[in-house]
This record gives structure tokens, sequence and C-alpha cells, in this order.
């Protein structure tokens, strides 16, 4: 942004030269940026719109013309803040009164004429100018209120749960009564310097003058005969206490309302004549605020049933006060009093139950109503557009895509990180029709994006989907998470989408290492147990009537390996068995190490089964490694005798195996229901992490479930 | 060679313009920049391709530049080219063409030696 105040101005133009022409005029009084075409100008508008005061716009340019500028600006809204001047050679009427019906504020025809356009650009400005003004001024007005109301209900929600039912209507007696008499008093003299805000905010302070109170025992508060003189110097403190209260608010700290809730607390007991407390100030001393509130106060005590006195009438009070019976008070004050008092009663009396003032609330609502179109006032975009820039600095940082696509004009805006990240434009107008776009995604990906889009509804508007992008072509991870925006209701329609993509890739490269390193083993590479049998389990509940078999086998003799030749060796000779095993199964086959020297086949097949065990078997077992004889034993379980329940069949094929090494090693077995008795080698696989294998008897149960 | 001289070789209105542009410095920038806009390669290029909607953008330029430079006689011609072009080619657009050529080379000769003429 430059820091110039000059006001800017944006030129669209595809001619070069007529560019110059115009920036050569305006050059001087104004800032100007330049477009060659509408594109390049939506761009422009989308990043600065805040800053631009003008544009200049050309009707025929290539890319994107000029009532294609203004139907964007339309629909985003733009021409209502920004205004724009069209210049062209075009003087069809009919192309004209279209510009003027899409918003454009004037229609400068070529040739220019220096002076011509200056007065033009010139007018349009201070046209626009006092309207943002206007705008400014209001939003403030309104902000200020909202702010004030937001305030007190946060203060007097902090102090309802101390105050008693009399003060809390007290409480609005006394601010309906301040800004009556503060009204009246500036429409007598301007010897006070009060605004009409003014008036507002001192009403609203009003309402925490006895907050100090709080502080004060019950028992004094609420005693109903009279104080003793020590009571009443307690009492009296409630006053500085209240302003105390007030000085530590430390949020709310500088607020205009909290400073005269400050005055009005500490010295609504003052007295004119200077007999008051805390400070014993005197005449205008006091601030006007609190001595109005000292005397809104005492007219309520007056006209109010309390424990010690009944409630007097309107005219008792007024006279009672007039005639100084209740202290002294400013005389302006006074006859401001005798001025209103007509109105008082009126109304002070149906106010119980009503929040704040009924002038206060038909005013917001006048200011609503008459400038409804201001609800996106500046200072709401000013907010935005700065919430914007804060989005997309984070965006740059954490390296995002983010889009938006309009169905109508199709046409998808990136973000700049991500327009230069991906080589693409910033917009890209009918992107689908775009091979650069189109080439980002793999079509079955496309496809499955917008499938999703689809079937999203104004209530569930969200699709988070994962899949690669391609980059410089390579591809890469990206998670998209977008969001279907809708307008309308019932039905209401689609007009684009929102959304972002993330660079997930390094995160889910890792995480697939992660998962690789938690599914295989170390040292031979083999999957581990848990992940053979995630693997070998949804083999078969995806297939759940082909034929299975599960070979266990472990090498014979192995510990003699380990402890002649040491276990380097040991760990050589199970890589060496593990390489071996990979050759000689079949690409669909499992094959995993369970632990130690164990191991286990999973297979499925559809002719004799001994023949391929045996295949195997004889490619591992017989051979010789440095020395050391391969021999192993294994046991073979299949799902035509067993159940097909990974647990079971394993603990069938170790049943197996067991039966091998009883008989003498170095051969395999399979595993038939007279084996159920036999007590599995409880190999390794039975303290991992995987389910437990059954107790024996309950083992017995189930073969014999099976098999009865 | 002065540039209302140069006005007048290549059929152009030069009180027009010094009405409405600021000084002669101002015109005189802008008729030199005339030599350097592409838009004629452009339209010489699209209609060469038959690109009916490029060759209307740049004889609109060409028109556009004319007009804002006061060079009447190549604006009269370019107009009644663009017009031809706006909605896609033309039986007439090849002659119109023609005519565009013939006044814009003579327009960028005079514009070249107007310029030669302030070297020296």
């Amino acid at each position: 942004m430059s820091s110039s105040n000059k006001q800017k101005i944006l030129i669209v133009d595809d001619s070069e030269m007529n560019r110059s022409i115009l920036v050569d005029m305006l050059e001087g009084e104004y800032d100007t940026l330049e477009a060659e075409d509408g594109l390049q100008a939506i761009g422009i508008l989308q990043n600065h719109s805040i800053e631009i005061s003008l544009v200049l716009l050309d009707i025929v340019m290539p890319k994107m013309d000029g009532f294609g500028v203004l139907e964007v600006m339309q629909r985003r809204h733009w021409i209502e803040t920004v205004p724009v001047i069209m210049i062209s050679a075009e003087n069809r009427s009919s192309r004209i009164d279209q510009a003027y019906e899409m918003g454009i504020t004037d229609f400068i025809s070529r040739p220019f004429d220096a002076q011509i356009v200056h007065r033009r650009v010139k007018n349009t400005l201070l046209l626009y100018a006092k309207q943002k003004d206007l705008e400014a001024l209001v939003a403030e007005q309104i902000y200020e209120k909202q702010q004030n109301s937001a305030l007190m209900v946060d203060i007097l929600s902090h102090i309802v749960e101390f105050r008693n039912g009399e003060s809390g209507l007290h409480v609005l007696h006394v601010r309906t009564l301040t800004e009556l008499l503060l009204r009246r008093l500036v429409e007598k003299t301007d010897k006070y310097d009060i605004s009409k805000e003014d008036i507002g905010i001192m009403s609203m302070a009003s309402s925490l003058h006895d907050i100090g109170k709080i502080s004060i025992d019950e028992k004094i508060l609420n005693k109903p005969g009279k104080l003793t003189n020590e009571e009443f110097a307690i009492m009296k403190t409630h006053s500085a206490i209240g302003a105390q209260m007030l000085e530590s608010l430390n949020v709310y700290h500088g607020e205009k309302v909290v400073k005269m809730a400050y005055d009005i607390c500490r010295w609504h007991h003052e007295r004119y004549d200077g007999r008051g407390y805390p400070d014993g100030l005197k005449g205008d001393e006091i601030p006007i605020s609190a001595q109005t509130v000292a005397l809104a106060d005492v007219y309520d005590a007056l006209t109010s049933k309390r424990v010690y006195k009944p409630a007097f009438s309107h005219e008792k009070a007024v006279e009672m006060i007039v005639n100084g019976e209740c202290g002294t008070f400013n005389p302006l004050l006074l006859s401001c009093l005798q001025d209103i008092s007509e109105n008082i009663a009126e109304e002070m009396a149906p106010k119980e139950f009503v929040g704040p003032s009924k002038a206060e609330i038909t005013d917001l609502i006048q200011n609503f109503s008459q400038h409804r179109e201001l609800s996106a006032s500046n200072r709401t975009l000013q907010l935005l557009e700065h919430e914007r820039m804060k989005y997309s600095f984070f965006a740059a940082m954490s390296k995002e895509i983010q889009f938006e696509y309009t169905i109508t004009p199709s046409m998808v805006t990136l973000n700049s990180w991500g327009a230069k990240w991906l080589g693409v434009e910033e917009i890209v107008m009918d992107p689908f029709h775009n091979e650069t776009i189109l080439s980002l995604l793999d079509p079955r990906d496309w496809q499955t994006v917008f499938d999703q889009l689809e079937g999203t509804t104004p209530e569930r508007p969200n699709v988070v989907y994962e899949c690669r992008l391609s980059y410089k072509g390579k591809w890469r991870w990206f998670r998209f998470i977008l969001q279907t925006v809708w307008e309308g209701e019932e039905p209401a329609h689609m007009t684009g989408t929102i959304g972002k993509a993330v660079d997930i890739h390094d995160m889910r490269t890792n995480l697939e290492s992660l998962e690789r390193m938690a599914s295989y083993d170390g040292l031979t590479d083999l999957l581990n147990l848990t992940s053979a049998r995630k693997q070998i389990e949804a083999r078969m509940k995806a297939h759940p009537d082909s034929r299975y078999a599960l070979a266990f086998f472990d090498l014979d003799h192995f510990k003699d390996a380990n402890n002649t030749y040491g276990h380097a060796f040991g760990n050589q000779v199970l890589a060496h068995v593990a390489e071996l095993l990979r050759q000689n199964v079949r690409g669909a086959d499992i094959a995993a190490r369970v632990g130690g020297d164990e191991f286990i086949i999973f297979l499925e097949y559809h002719q004799e089964l001994e023949a391929i065990i045996r295949r195997v078997y004889r490619s591992i077992s017989g051979g010789d490694f440095q020395g050391f004889t391969v021999s192993m034993s294994m046991g073979v379980a299949t799902t035509e005798v067993v159940e097909p329940v990974f647990t079971d069949l394993l603990k069938a094929a170790d049943q197996a195996l067991y039966a091998v090494k009883q008989s003498g090693r170095g051969r395999f077995q399979f595993y038939d229901p007279s084996l159920r008795s036999l007590k599995p080698t409880g190999g390794s696989y039975a303290d991992q992490s995987i389910s437990p294998i059954e107790s024996q008897e309950d083992g017995e149960d189930t073969v014999k479930k099976k098999h009865n | 060679m002065t540039l209302q001289e140069l006005y007048e070789v290549i059929g152009g209105d030069y009180q027009e313009v010094r009405g409405r542009l600021p000084s002669d410095k101002f015109i005189q920038k802008f008729v030199l920049k005339f030599l350097d806009d592409k838009s004629y390669e452009l339209l010489l290029s699209s209609l060469e391709q038959g690109n009916g909607e490029e060759a209307f953008r740049a004889a609109h330029t060409i028109k556009g530049m004319c007009q804002n430079l006061g060079f009447t006689t190549l604006m009269a011609s370019s107009t009644e080219l663009t017009e031809s072009l706006r909605n896609g080619l033309t039986p007439e657009s090849g002659p119109l063409a023609e005519q565009v050529k013939q006044d814009y080379e003579r327009t960028v000769a005079a514009i070249r030696s107007f310029q030669e003429g302030l070297a020296t």
C-alpha cells in the first residue's frame, strides 16, 4: 500500500496508449493503477477494492470485456462502493443504456478531452466521498452505541446478583430522569459542553451510581431504623468505593462511559453548597453528570416507598426539592426539573421493565432502517479487508492454496501464493475448459470431487477430500477442504465453492513410512505378525468362500546356530531364510516373521494343497547356509478343517508343528482334529499383542463343536 | 516539420486535438507513441488467421487511438473496418482492411519523418 493520501484510480483499457493518455491527464492529482484487460482489473479490485476510489473502464477488451467486469463488480457488490466511469468509442445508445443499468456512474466517450476527463473524475469522486463520509459517520455512531450497551450489560450483569429488587427499579428511574434533565439542560443553556451522544452515555452511566453499595454490609444497607453515626460513616464510603471499582475495570479503561460513570459514582453525593461527600466539591467543581444524577437520585428516593418512609407524590417531591428541603442543587437543574415536571410522571411510570430508554431504541432503529444498505459500511469493509490480509498472510505462511469458484461467470480466483505455486493466473475464466487447471488432478479425482460437491446441501456444505495434485510434473498429496456457497431460500441454489488445499505430502509420506516401519520386521523386511494378521483377516473377509492355508514353521536347531556362531550369524540365517521365502511364495501369498526363528505363510489355493506346500518347504529346507544346514519343521492348517478365523488357524498350525517336533523335526504336517489335544508350542506369537490364544479347554470346545 | 504540418500530411484535425489535449508537448508524446503500438500487427495477423474476433478488437483499438489523437483519415477507415468486423469477418472486411493498410502506412511514414526532423 502506498503511503500517499491521493485517491487511487484504476484505469482499465487494452490499449497502452489510451491508458497512458489518461494516466498523464490524471497524474499529479491522483494515483493511478493500470489493467490491460478485464481479468486483470478484477484481480486488482479483488486485492485493493478498499483503496480504489474510481475505475475508468473500457468496453472492448480481450479476455474479459467491460461488461464482464461490471457483472462481476455487481455480483460482488463492489459497484456499490467503487464508482465506475465507462470510457469508450462506443456510441450506440443501447450499449450505453446497458452500461448505466449495470451501475456505471458516468460515461466518457472518446476522443478524450483532458478537461472533461478531469471534471467527470472529480465530480464522481466528490459525490462518492460525501456518501462515504456519511456512511462512516453513521457507522461510527451505531458502533459506539452498540459498544456502550454491550459494556453496560456486562457491568450490570455483574452487579445484578448483588442488588435488591428496590434498587433495580431505582436504577431505571434515575437513568430516565437523568436523561430527561440533561436533554432539557442542553436546550436551556450551552454552558456545559454536552453533545447528544454524551447525554446517552451519561444516562447509561447513571445506572452505575450506586454500585459501590455492593461492598456495604447488608445489615446496614437494609436497616429499617435510623443509621448510627458509625453506620452512616460506613454507608458514605459507597461513592468512593464505586469509583474505585470502575477504576479497576482494566478491560474498559479509557472508555468514555467508564470515565463518566466514575465521575457519577464518586460525586453523586456532593452538594452544590460544598457540604457533600466524599470530597466536599462545590458548585460546578462537581461534574454536571454527577450533579444531575444527584438530583435524580433524591427525586426517586422521595417518590419511592422506603422502609423508613412512605412514598411522596410527584408534586410533593418536586416542591420539597425546590424548597431546599433535601439539600442544595444547581439552580439551573432545579429549573430544568420544574420545566419537565409534567413529563416526568408519564415518562417514569411504564419504564420499570424496559431496558434501554425508548428514545435510544428509536434512534437506533431509525439509523438502521435509513441506512440498511450501510450494514456493509466502510468500517465493516475495512475490518473485512484487514481480516483478509491477515488470513492471506497466514495462508502464505502455511502454504495453502485458497480459491473461490463462482458458477456464473464460471471463474476461479486463487490467492496469490496458490496461483504462483501452481503456475496459473490468479483469475482463471472457465477453469474446466482450461488444460492447466484440468491437468492438476487425475480425471477420476475431479469426478469424485464433483460428485461429492453435487451431494452437498446448504445444511451440509462441506467436503473434505484427499488426493494427489500435479506439481511441476510430480504428484503431491493435498487435502482439499471445500464448502459450497448457497444463495436464496426455498430452494437455495448453489452459486459456487470456496475452499483451500493444504499440502499434506510430507505428512502423508512420513505417515506411510511410519506405517511401513510399524508393519515390517526390521531384520527380514517381511511383514510382522500384527500386520500380517490384518492382511489375512481382510483377505478372508473379502473372499470368505475361498480355501486358505496357514503354514507355521520354525528352523530346526536354530539355537545351536546362535550358540555356536553367535547372534550375528543367527540373524544372517534368518535373513537368508526370509529371502528364500520371498523368492518362493507367490505374489498373492502373505509371508511374515512371527518372531525369533518362527515364520508363517498364508496362501489361497485352488488345486491340491500338498504339492504347493511341498514345493515351498523344499525350496527353503535342506539347503546350506555357510556351513549351517537349514532345516525346518512346519505345521499347516487349512480352512477346510479349521474355521476361517486367524487365531484358530494359527493355533491349529502350531499344534501341527508341535506334532512334527515330537516326531523328530525336519518335515511338514497338516493339522487334523486328532491333534487337537496337543499343546501348541506356545511360540513367540503368544507374547505378541494380538488377541490371546484361547486356553486349552476353550480350544477343545471349539474343535469339538465343529466336528460333532 | 511542425506538429501542425504533420497533421496536414496525414489528414488529421490539429485544431480539434489542440482544444482537447493539454499541450503540444502532450500531443507530440502520444503521436510518437503511436509508432510503438502493436495493434496494427495484431490486426494483420488475425486477419490472416481468419480470427474475426481478435481482428475486431485490434481495429477497435486503432480507431480509439486515432480518435484520441485526431487522426481523422485513419480513424474513418478503421471505424468502417471495425463495424464490418463487429459480428465476425464479412466480405467487406477485405477491401476495408486494404484501405486501413494504406492510411496506416501513410500515417506511420509521416510520423517517422516528423520524428527524424526532431532529432536533427
